[in-house]
This record gives structure tokens, sequence and C-alpha cells, in this order.
């Protein structure tokens, strides 16, 4: 596996250590890495500079100990070594930036990304935690056991149903992750608390049994698996089962999620017609939203009943 | 070390340097009162100066919202938290007022360059007292833009009555439009290891020779308004340049005058006025009785420097926001806060002449002239009598070239009703 840097990264990260006020590397050490630095300003070739600046750099990183911070934790994660042909690091600017993803291309092989903000070297163990979260996510896209696949997308649901879905998914797994390391004696930056918190805010439509039920049973899931996070996360509420007309259920016409029904049994010949010209499949017993009914009794209205 | 005369302050005042000050320095004033957060004068300044790759973060100009806002976030705040931190309980002002060397009294408190000689480390005390910030506090320049504070919690479905009676609201927020203060002790050229920050001798504007600059950022930590900043591309920093080439004339549109700088120049609420003021050798500020400038700040007292007890002797001013509670005021703007708003709020004769000359004309007007004019309008405002005089006001270009005349009244045109839409 190999380790590689985004510019900018190495670049704030040692500058960050350079400028630390307290615990920072030996003065002397900022200033020869300064004078060093000073030169290279001299390097008219823009490419030329910006590569002797990276060389530069990266040496200090290393010699700084800040390339250890990152690879210490990823050794923990076998899996990475094994699978991974780079783990690459990147600058995040804010917060809702950092995290970790899997590229996966027919010359590079399988890239594991990282971005992170470069504030998290001030509190070393933080980073760690933050690091091993991170690790922990990539190791599972790459378990067979864990069968993931970066396919989140689900047939047939609009873009606010795979955007709740996606993010629903990312609670959960975040969950299985840090009641693992926590399992495992590690510190992790969520606690249970924290994490379960999160989880009753998302699924506060279930009963608090079964809350206590699915969340104490992803923590402390040594072995979680993806299609069952989805599983979760794509329809809590058991509303792809029900044709009824359920409050919230999507309506099988428009596809929609609606909490106004219209009472489908009492439609009109033509209406009814009009549904079943476009749904051959469709019967009253699966109700229509209000909308729906509203439209298929206007087409109705105006197609002559072939008789 | 040396003493250097921070008037200001009303005192002496430690500083890396001896003062050396400009014949004319630049200087502004804003009329928060006024500023509508319409974000121009901030493009006005991107378009022309910071619209390239490495640019991106930079934003000379900025207008944040009071009190949650700030670019970059929380910038005051965590200077003053860092103050307080090293003089605790001691960041206060007394003494009498005195004109010209001690308009505000006496700051009793630390500056940054005082308060940097106790905050030591391996490397050595910092120049000025400051800190650098994060990426994440630079990303966005217009975070809670329009979040209001209020006296009271906020309850659900229930409007907060009477928040917005003055003298001071209790709901509120303010605009506040910054530009580097082109101080007359920099903090920012205090700290630069390099000396690649210098302070022109013929305007006093503050600029980084990006020959000279290594990137040490030594800058962006001193400067206590936060307005250095660095660029990724060529690895040095950036600041506003007071957009020199107008402000010594030579911009076309001048006609070879001087002329008030982009941000000025854009400002669509017309709350901005800029120019040069004639300084004494201990930086005072010469008498100069018919300058826009020197009637806003040391006759009329109106517009107040920006957070003065920094030390660095910022020439932005500020005209304060009337519907601000006080405290807060005082904290930003000194104690000259109360008296300030008093006079805006029933402003006499000359003051309403003058005001008419914030946005008028894009060259900078260094003397004014008032004709008298007739009384128009007589009312009663808060228990006081208040009347209206239609003066003229007339301005002049250093060179006596008239720039600009125009009336107390504003000029209003009465569209001919020949069709439904003339214009
Ligand atoms: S505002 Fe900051 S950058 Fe501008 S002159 Fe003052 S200390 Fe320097
Ligand atoms: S004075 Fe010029 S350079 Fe400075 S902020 Fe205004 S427009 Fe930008
Ligand atoms: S252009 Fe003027 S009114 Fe608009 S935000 Fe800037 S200072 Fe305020
Ligand atoms: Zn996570
Ligand atoms: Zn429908």
């Amino acid at each position: 596996m190999q380790l590689r840097y985004a510019d900018d990264f190495v670049e704030g990260a040692v500058f960050i250590c350079a400028n630390r006020r307290r615990c920072g590397p030996p003065p002397l050490q900022i200033r020869r890495f300064h004078l060093a630095r000073e030169k290279l300003y001299s390097i008219l070739d823009p490419d030329a500079r910006n590569t002797a600046f990276f060389n530069l750099q990266l040496e200090w990183f290393r010699e700084w100990g800040l390339e250890k911070m990152l690879v210490g934790p990823a050794d923990e994660f076998p899996l990475l070594r094994r699978m991974l042909n780079a783990l690459v690091f990147r600058r995040a600017r804010i917060q809702r930036d950092e995290g970790a993803e899997l590229y996966v291309g027919p010359e590079n092989g399988r890239s594991g990304v990282v971005a992170l903000r470069i504030e998290r070297f001030d509190r070393p163990d933080e980073l760690a935690c933050f690091l091993r979260h991170e690790f922990a996510h990539v190791n599972d896209m790459l378990d067979p056991a864990f069968g993931y696949s970066p396919e989140v997308h689900l047939p047939g649901r609009n873009a606010a149903q795979q955007r709740l879905t996606r993010e629903r998914y990312r609670l959960l797994w975040d969950i299985a992750i840090d009641g693992r390391l926590t399992a495992a004696s590690r510190a992790t930056l969520g606690g249970r608390e924290q994490h379960r918190v999160a989880f009753d805010h998302v699924f506060g439509f279930w009963p608090e049994s079964r809350r206590n039920e699915v969340f104490d049973a992803l923590w402390v899931d040594r072995q979680p698996r993806h299609a069952d996070l989805l599983a979760i996360a794509s329809d809590p509420r058991g509303l792809d089962s029900t044709h009824e007309p359920v409050p919230g259920a999507a309506c099988p016409l428009c596809g929609f999620a609606t909490f106004a029904w219209a009472g489908a049994h009492g439609l009109s010949a033509p209406t009814r017609a009009a549904i079943c010209a476009e749904f051959p499949h469709w019967a009253p017993d699966q109700g229509a939203c209000r909308r729906c009914v509203e439209i298929y009794r206007i087409v109705g209205a105006r197609t002559p009943l072939a008789v | 070390m040396s003493a250097v005369y921070n008037w200001q302050l009303g005192r002496e005042m430690e500083y890396p340097y001896d003062g050396a000050f400009p014949d004319r320095q630049f200087a502004f004033v804003f009329n928060i009162n006024r500023c509508i957060g319409c974000q121009s004068c901030t493009m006005a300044c991107k378009s022309t100066w910071t619209f390239s790759k490495g640019q991106e973060y930079m934003w000379w100009n900025n207008v944040e919202t009071k009190p949650y806002g700030g670019y970059p976030q929380h910038w005051d705040v965590k200077l003053l938290q860092l103050l307080e931190q090293l003089n605790p309980g001691g960041q206060t002002w007394n003494g009498a007022p005195q004109a010209l060397k001690a308009p505000y009294g006496q700051f009793k408190g630390q500056t940054v360059f005082e308060a940097a000689l106790k905050n030591v480390s391996a490397e050595g005390a910092q120049q000025a007292l400051g800190y650098l910030p994060t990426d994440e506090e630079w990303a966005a320049p217009n975070r809670y833009e329009d979040n209001p504070t209020g006296a009271e919690k906020g309850q659900k479905s229930r409007y907060f009555a009477g928040g917005e009676s003055l003298p001071q609201h209790k709901t509120w927020f303010f605009y506040l439009a910054r530009i580097c203060n082109h101080c007359s002790y920099p903090a920012c050229l205090a700290a630069c290891p390099r000396n690649a920050i210098y302070k022109r001798p013929e305007d006093g504007i503050v600029l980084v020779d990006q020959e000279r600059c290594r990137g040490y950022r030594k800058c962006m930590e001193a400067c206590p308004y936060k307005k250095t900043l660095y660029r990724g591309t060529t690895r040095v920093t950036e600041k506003c340049i007071g957009c020199f080439p107008r402000v010594e004339g030579r911009d076309p549109a001048g006609g070879g005058l001087p002329m008030q700088t982009r941000c000025m120049a854009a400002c669509v609420g017309h709350i901005r006025l800029q120019g040069l003021v004639q300084l004494n050798q201990d930086g005072t500020w010469k008498e100069d009785r018919y300058n826009p400038l020197y009637y806003l700040v040391h006759v009329a007292k109106v517009a107040l420097p920006l957070y003065p007890q920094f030390g660095t002797e910022p020439n932005g001013y500020y005209i304060p926001p009337r519907w601000v509670p006080r405290p807060y005021l005082r904290q930003m703007f000194g104690p000259g806060v109360d008296g300030a708003i008093e006079r805006y709020a029933n402003p006499d004769r000359e003051l309403l002449a003058v005001l008419q000359l914030f946005g008028k004309e894009q060259r900078i007007c260094s003397r004014y002239e008032i004709k008298e004019g007739p009384k128009i309008f007589e009312t009663e405002v808060r228990g006081k009598r208040f009347a209206m005089y239609n003066d003229t006001i007339v301005g002049y270009a250093h060179d006596g070239t008239k720039v600009v005349e125009t009336t107390v009244e504003e000029p209003v045109h009465i569209r001919p009703d020949k069709h439904a839409n003339s214009i």
C-alpha cells in the first residue's frame, strides 16, 4: 500500500506544526525548516517550485512525526495494507467535507481517500480517534463479509428518499463502527450516548422498545453487513410492503409519499378506467393520493368511454 | 520596543518600532446606520483585485452581521477573550477627554502589543497578541447573515413585542463593513519577520511587498482585524491595497484627481466616505476644520475607531448603529459611543450637510463649504425641537477643484405622466 498526500495537506500540516506556540518542534528545527523553505521562493518555474516545496515539506512531515500519526491508526486495520493500492490523504476545509471514501479504478486499483482538516494535527488523541473511525469505514468497504456496494441507490425512490436513506445508512454504519471500536477498548469521538441521541432523532417514529432493540443489536454487532444496514435504512417503517393507504406511504400511481389518501373505492367508472389505462395492475385496494385522483377524474371526464 | 503616542487611547504605548507618519493618511468613515448588507462593496473589490486562482477565500472587503457573524468567524470575540485572559477585568477606560490628543479619555488596559509581552513561548514573545484562524473560520465570509440576537429567549409561536423600539432595540443585529484599517501602528507590519510590510510615506496605505514575503503568516496572526490573507498558489500574503492607484489619481475616470477606492465608490447605501487626513509629528490629526473626515471624527465626534483598545490606531471610523444596546457598542467603539449616537440622532445643520457628501462623488473631497439655505421643515423628535434647513454643501479636491455640490434636501425628480410607464 502506497501512502500519498495532496500538497496542500502536507503543507498545511507542517505549517501548523511549525507555528505551534507550545509543545511544538524545537525552535532550531523550525528555523532550519523556514530557511530551507525561503530558498525555494527563488525557483521561477511554478511546477518545479511546487515540487520542491512538496518534497521539502514531506521531509519535515516525516521528521516531525506527522506521518506516523496517520500510519499508526491505519496499521490497526490489516485489511487496508493488504487490499489497498494507495491510501491518500487530502485537506478538507470544513468539517462537513471530512471523511473516507474508497475509489476503485481500472488503472490504480483500490484507493482509500481520507479528507481531514489540518487543525486535527493539533489534537493528536482526537486525530487518532477520527482516523480509526474513518479507517474502519474503509475496512468495512474492503471486507467481503461486510458486502459493501457503493450503490446506495434504490430504484423507484425519489431524490429526497434516496438522500434520507443515505443519511440513515451513515448513522447506522457509524453506530456499528463505534460500537466495535468501543468493544475493542478504543476511544471514539462519538460515545454511545451521543449516538443514541442521534439515533432516536432519526428513528423517532419507532416505539422505544423497537429503538432499544435495534440500537443495542447494532452496538454489539461484531459482524454487521451492508445489506442489513441498508434494509433498515431504506424502509424503516415497512411501508414498501403495504399497499394500503398508510400515512406517509408512497402512492402507487405517482410514487410520492402522501398523507392525503383519497377513497379509491368510490371512484366513478370513467376515473377508474383512466387509471387502469395507465396502470393496468392497479386495484382500488392499493389506494391513490388525492392529487392523482383529481388528475384521473379530469382525464376520465375528457375521454369518451368506449362502450 | 519604543514608546509611541496613540491618541485614540489618550496615552503612550509600546510598539516595536518608532512612530513614522505619512504627511497625509488614508482614512474613511462608514455610517453603519445606512448599510443594507448588499455586498456591492465586497464584489467591487473582488472583481477588481481578487478574482484569480488561489484567491477564492480572499475577501479584502467583507460585510458581516453582528453580533454573530465575522470573517474569519468570531475574529473579534476570540481576540477580546485572549486579552481578557491575560488582563482579567483590566480592559477599561477612564480619564478626562482632551481634544485631538485624547478625545475618548484614556485606555487603562493593555493593547495587543503590550499583552503580547506576557504571552511568551519557546519562540519568544509574539510582537502582537493574536491567533491564526483555521481553514474553517475562513471558509464562509457571511455566516450568520441576518441572525439577530434578543434580550429574551425566543418562544415558539410568540412574536417578541416591543423588540424594535428605540433608543435600544431588544432584538437587534447590524452590518459591519470592514476593510484593512491602514493602521498608524500596524500589527501586521510589527509582526513580519522579513520586514515585508510597509506603510507608504505618501498616504499611509499599508502594503505587503510580494517579493519579500515568505509566507510566515505572522501578520495574519498579529493583525487584530484579520485583514491579511494567505494565498496558497503563490505562498505569499495579500491584503487590501487601499486601491492606491485611484488614491494617487491614476484612474483615468478621475481626470487626474485622487479618487475614493472601488469599495467606497460602489457602495449602494452611500455609507462610505474616504479621503486623506493631515497628521502632526506625533501622529495626532492636524487641525483641518473643513476636511469632512476631520469634521466627523474630531468636531462632530460621530465617527469612532473600530476596537481602538487593540492599539493599532486604525484609520477606519464608524458612525455606530443607534439602535444597538450601548454596552455592546462601547466594547466595539470605545467610550465615545453615547455622545456619538446622541449627536447623530439629533444632527445639527453642519452634520446634516456633511452627511450628504457620502456616496455623492467618487473623487476625494478634501475641503467643504456650506452655503446656508432656507428652513424647510420643523418638527419635534423625542421631545426635542428639530429644524431642517436646505443648505448647500460644496466639496473641493486638494487642488481646489470643485468636485461636488449638493443640498440637504435630496433632489427629487417628478416624472411627467405622459405615458403610464414614462421613464
Ligand atoms: S488592519 Fe490589520 S492588516 Fe490592516 S494595517 Fe491594521 S494591522 Fe495591518
Ligand atoms: S480599498 Fe480597494 S483594495 Fe481595499 S477593500 Fe476596498 S476595493 Fe478592496
Ligand atoms: S455596498 Fe455599502 S450598503 Fe452595501 S454592504 Fe457594502 S457598505 Fe453596506
Ligand atoms: Zn463515520
Ligand atoms: Zn399519487
